[in-house]
């Protein structure tokens, strides 16, 4: 029922105003506000009335006393005066005699509830007067003079009435004052954001909807919700830069596996169809086997490839000898590019050991030459060394093979991509993706570079890339 | 005739391990549960098991670690769908004596199965004959009808597995973990030429071939049939 869509829009929109932050932080901040000030005005009319209330009783037994000391003759003319000094007409007197009885004033009756003893007493209800009239809050001392008459005077207490009156006016004007400019401003201010929020939520839209080179708005404010947005959009980039990856990789797949099952199928198709057996038969399923095989060698690599992805641990670092990696990589590769008519060079100087997974390593130097030979042609020259560079150990293999462009060296990483000569040839898309997969699990780095005069140079850098 | 017990709870994954094994001449015992398996392991005299590693009831590992706590060594061939490094070693640990990660190639798994199967006590034998083949492991050299063959020290390392496994059917990846110690796929390439070396090392021309190629699997070591 409370939901903003159901309520009409002008209120929708209001109340929505109310609950931002700023909102909120102006409501609460209002009420602190509005408490302290009753709490201090409070106190302050509680003081005044105080000190009034004093002034009030000292007047009145100032009067009093010296209304008593006075001769019985001056007595009424006195009286008169003091009420006529009385500007405000608040104070009123009544003469009584010793048997208490009316002689003159404007009070002529002695209340009960007030003895006569010489004391300010309050008088709650007002005192009677002859005119009829009550007044308020009272206060008032009634005295017996040594000749046996009775003195009343009473003072109308609601001076002090109108003092605190005046003082919580002051308030309710200093409040409607300050609280409602701040309650209005609060809420103008919050539909500021608000408008921005409005405003980020219709850029997502497109976004949620798929399309996801769009961006967050960002204002020339700088302030909190442009970080937010750009913390938002760089995030966005990294979705972005990810997704396409994901795009590029599946692409890369269904066309890298496309070919070979399509060369399956038609080669089972012949089968089926000639219903051949014998030598041919057998040739032909056996090459059936061989592409099925290519086909599995080609997911396994896959899956290696997201495996060490995942993989986290370094708990299976060791220290480890990068020369005897190197020497074992020479020792099972050197046949096959001795069969390529290629020559294959190995050289060592002495290394730190590095904490790594040696299997791994070993792994990533493996392809990284199993390439080397792919790619150079027959009579060319691949070196495999190692190497102390200025950031610690490096293994280095290089050939005088076609090289990888400039502009190509950072996709050849990726998964299933091949540069323009080795269109042709196959696994070469993945192998490189499993070295740079290795190489990041160990935090080390891979170097692509060129090769003098022409070829290749790749580059293990092995020392924990700076952090 | 070996008798082979298969435990293994995907049906269609069992329906190939068995076919396979039944033309390789083994007679196949078939459980779908771990507490089955751990049953009939231990009661029929079995000559290998193929196990898998997540089961109901029971769970690969358990199973052999009970089989081996009650004396039976029967071999067993591990076959997981996990392929992490951690969890081969974990199942070799437990007294696994091989591990194959899913999926598979069947013939590679016969052959396993086939090299489990003719394992024999590590002889204190110090010369390999198969044939006119001789393999002297303290002289590390090699004889071919008496003429000796030069050998690279991989190659004979390599030889040593063939004839260690002579008569069996040693597939790519076989030959690259036992020789070299990895497991991963150098490309199949690799091994081939190291093959074509040691064979014409061995061979020195006879013919036929002491080493023969298995179509689209791998090599056997032997005199021809």
């Amino acid at each position: 029922m409370s939901e903003p869509a159901n309520a009409p829009p002008l209120l929708g929109a209001f109340s929505e105003s109310w609950r931002s932050s700023t909102a909120r932080l102006i409501l609460a901040y209002g009420a602190l506000f509005a408490a302290w000030s009753i709490v201090l005005i409070g106190a302050i009319s509680w003081e005044t009335a105080r000190y009034l209330e004093n002034l009030v009783d000292q007047i009145l037994q100032q009067r009093v006393h010296f209304l008593a000391s006075v001769d019985r003759t001056r007595l009424p003319e006195l009286l008169a005066a003091t009420t006529a000094l009385d500007l405000r007409g608040v104070m009123s007197f009544g003469l009584f005699d010793a048997d208490r009885r009316y002689i003159l004033g404007e009070i002529d009756q002695i209340p009960g509830e007030l003895p006569v003893d010489g004391v300010v007493h309050a008088l709650p209800h007002g005192i009677q007067r002859v005119s009829g009239d009550r007044g308020s809050r009272t206060r008032g001392v009634a005295l017996q003079r040594s000749d046996g008459l009775v003195l009343l005077l009473a003072r109308d207490y609601g001076t002090v009435d109108r003092v605190g009156a005046i003082i919580r006016g002051s308030l309710v004007w200093a409040m409607s004052l300050t609280l409602i400019p701040g309650l209005l401003g609060g809420f103008l201010l919050a539909r500021g954001p608000l408008r921005r929020v409005r405003g980020i939520e219709a850029a997502i839209q497109p976004i949620m909807r798929g399309d996801l080179r769009a961006r967050l708005p960002i204002s020339t404010r700088r302030d909190e919700l442009d970080m937010l947005a750009a913390i938002v959009n760089r995030m966005l980039d990294q979705v972005e830069r990810l997704l396409g990856e994901v795009k590029g990789v599946s692409d890369s797949i269904a066309h890298d596996l496309r070919t070979p099952l399509t060369r399956l199928r038609a080669q089972l198709y012949r089968l089926q169809r000639d219903s051949l057996s014998g030598e041919s038969g057998a040739l032909l399923l056996e090459r059936c086997l061989g592409e099925t095989d290519a086909l599995l060698d080609r997911f396994r690599a896959l899956l290696r490839i997201s495996e060490l992805e995942d993989l986290h641990r370094r708990s299976g670092f060791r220290a480890v000898d990068l020369a005897d990696i190197v020497r074992r990589a020479h020792e099972l590769y050197a046949p096959l590019a001795e069969d390529k008519a290629l020559g294959f060079s190995l050289q060592i100087s002495p290394l730190p050991a590095v904490q790594a997974d040696a299997d791994l390593l070993f792994e990533a130097v493996t392809n990284l030459v199993s390439n080397a030979i792919k790619f150079t042609p027959a009579g060319g020259q691949i070196s495999l060394r190692t190497t102390v560079g200025a950031h610690g150990a490096q293994i280095e293999i290089s050939d005088s093979g076609p090289g990888i462009a400039r502009g190509e060296r950072e996709a050849v990483l990726q998964r299933f991509y091949r540069t323009q000569q080795g269109q042709q040839r196959s696994g070469f898309g993945l192998g490189l993706s499993i070295v740079a997969a290795i190489v990041k699990l160990h935090g080390f780095r891979l170097e692509i570079g060129s090769n003098e005069p022409s070829g290749a140079r790749m580059t293990i850098h092995c020392s924990p890339a700076a952090a | 005739m070996a008798r082979i017990l298969t435990i293994e709870d995907d049906a269609v994954t069992a329906g190939e391990i068995i076919a396979e094994l039944k033309i390789h001449g083994n007679q196949v015992d078939y459980v779908a549960s771990g507490g089955e398996g751990l049953r009939k392991a231990l009661a029929g005299n079995y000559d290998a098991i193929t196990l898998d590693r997540m089961l109901p009831e029971l769970d690969g590992l358990t199973l052999i670690m009970r089989l081996r706590e009650a004396g039976v060594r029967t071999p067993v061939l591990m076959i997981s769908a996990l392929s992490d490094v951690d969890e081969r070693i974990r199942g070799l640990r437990a007294g696994g004596d091989d591990y194959m990660t899913k999926p598979f190639a069947p013939d590679e798994m016969a052959a396993r199965i086939e090299v489990l199967l003719r394992r024999e006590p590590q002889t204190q034998e110090t010369v390999l004959r198969v044939a006119d083949l001789e393999l002297d492991l303290m002289a590390r050299s090699a004889r071919r009808a008496g003429a000796p063959v030069e050998l690279l020290p991989l190659e004979f390392k390599l030889l040593d597995y063939l004839m260690r496994h002579s008569g069996q059917v040693l597939t790519r990846t076989m030959i690259f973990e036992a020789v070299w110690g990895y497991r991963f796929d150098p490309g199949t390439n690799v091994i081939d030429v190291h093959m074509a070396r040691l064979r014409r090392k061995v061979d020195a021309g006879r013919e036929p071939s002491m080493i023969r190629t298995v179509r689209g699997c791998g090599y056997v070591l032997g005199e021809q049939p």
